[in-house]
């Protein structure tokens, strides 16, 4: 096997204690660093085509994603300045009035893991400090809005009018989160909708290219 | 062990479709079945959108109190139509549920204040979900000065100390049961409570998680849980383990959930 496809091995199973030391040889070896990172993404990709296969579970999908995050730290200082973002940026947030994080930070981690720079906002995230945050990003690409809850969908749909009505245009809204249908997102003018965070990261990058 | 019946639920999705559907028989029926199956309280979830929740509960609960006398769990993530909801019923319930969040407590406490309702408490606050025991205490320390001052005796409140996935969980349910432990050491008569399958989220073959939770906690004190009490062997697993923990004299509980067919039958 070469060490590409050993990278990406070891991230598809999870093993992160053992992905430093393979990105370092690989690196030793001469690898270019975007390659590695790129077999790294494509492991990621695979991750959640069979995660909605119900082939993997969510821990899986997590312990992946963690050791990609592992195997990007080491490959960071080789990486020429912006190449490691390859897709571009992502603001993620739980909409204001709604507390539930551990979906959108699925959600991210998803997302991240597909090649984006995830700029994640949190919970409680009103119109405000969501317009702030594409103002201060004009190149954002993809806008993720959250919500966990019936009674904080309102919340959503006003965000949503605020961030659609921003100047900045370059970006694609998506949203997600346990009471949201396809309707709902027909109604709030979304881009996409997803019901779980692989689906996320895939609307995402289709979203974005 | 008191048992709030889940299956009233607008988010599950053969009740959603019954309630978008109206289909009256459906629901009456479960209720019926929850009731028969010794359920302690009936929990009613609308899981519609806020403008027509208020209206769709008392739907819900009227067609429950057609045909059980089993009080009513009101449930719903607003403080403001829980405490609304409270006049459909009958008879005292279970508010479910109310929080360190806003001004939840206050809008609910001193509508039940003197009457024979119950209350479920989450231990969050603003904050959103406190990360350690500690900071979960802390919570419940400032909702016990709450419910003191509105007069809530303890033993009319079913404390949730807010179960997490297992499979993101880094100490299993270690944080759980010391945050039951010290609740429970401090005010015996206090109820704790829980959704049974929270803790199985993202995992395959999610009933032995949930029942293996069920028994563990019920050893820290757990007394209470939003569960489906048609699960016939959750709830066998239910009597036998409070046998063990002594508190069914001779098993007579359990002998009897056993002729009456709640568990096991032939």
């Amino acid at each position: 096997m070469s060490k590409i496809d050993e990278i990406k091995q070891t991230v598809e199973t999870g093993k992160s204690k053992l992905i430093e030391g393979l990105v370092a040889d690989a690196l030793a070896e001469g690898l270019d660093p975007t390659k590695i990172l790129n077999s790294m993404i494509d492991a990621m990709a695979v991750i959640g085509e069979k995660f909605q296969k119900a082939e993997v579970f969510v821990p899986e999908m997590l312990v992946a994603a963690r050791t990609m995050k592992k195997g990007v730290e080491v490959l960071k200082p080789k990486l020429a300045a912006g190449a490691s973002t390859s897709l571009g940026k992502c603001i993620i947030g739980t909409v204001h009035g709604d507390l539930h994080d551990i979906g959108k930070n699925l959600v991210a981690l998803m997302i991240e893991s597909a090649g984006f720079e995830v700029i994640d906002l949190g919970v409680d995230v009103t119109a405000e400090t969501f317009l702030n945050s594409i103002k201060a990003n004009p190149d954002v690409k993809v806008v993720a809005l959250s919500c966990l809850l019936t009674t904080t969908m309102p919340s959503l749909k006003e965000i949503a009018a605020a961030v659609k009505g921003s100047p900045v245009k370059s970006f694609k809204l998506i949203i997600g989160g346990a009471p949201i249908t396809q309707d709902f997102a027909n109604q709030v003018g979304a881009d996409g909708f997803t019901t779980d965070a692989a689906g996320a990261a895939q609307l995402a990058k289709k979203l974005a290219s | 062990m008191i048992i709030i019946g889940e299956k009233i639920n607008g988010s599950i999705p053969s009740m959603a479709k019954a309630i978008a559907e109206k289909n009256e028989d459906y629901i009456r029926d479960l209720a019926k079945k929850q009731s028969e199956a010794g359920a302690t309280f009936i929990d009613v979830c609308a899981s519609v959108s806020e403008d027509i929740e208020l209206e769709t509960l008392k739907w819900l609960i009227n067609l429950v109190q057609d045909v059980t006398d089993t009080p009513i769990s009101v449930d719903s993530p607003s403080a403001t139509i829980c405490a609304k909801a409270i006049e459909f019923c009958k008879k005292p319930g279970l508010v479910n549920s109310v929080s360190m969040e806003g001004d939840k407590v206050d809008q609910v406490f001193p509508l039940i204040a003197n009457t024979g309702w119950e209350c479920v408490a989450l231990l969050s606050d603003d904050t959103g979900i406190p990360k350690s025991a500690e900071k979960r205490l802390q919570v419940f320390d400032a909702l016990m000065k709450k419910a003191d001052q509105y007069k809530i005796a303890p033993k009319r409140l079913h404390i949730d100390p807010l179960v997490e996935m297992l499979c993101t969980s880094e100490d299993g349910i270690a944080k759980i049961v010391e945050t039951m432990t010290k609740i429970k050491a401090q005010y015996p008569d206090i109820h704790l409570t829980g959704g049974a399958s929270n803790i199985s989220f993202n995992l395959p073959a999610r009933k032995f998680v949930n029942r293996a939770f069920i028994i563990l906690s019920m050893s820290a004190g757990l007394d209470s849980a939003i569960l489906d009490p048609l699960n016939t062997e959750m709830i066998g697993l239910i009597y036998a383990t409070e046998a063990l923990l002594g508190k069914d004299d001779f098993c007579i509980e359990y002998i009897n959930a056993f002729r009456a067919g709640l568990f096991d039958k032939k």
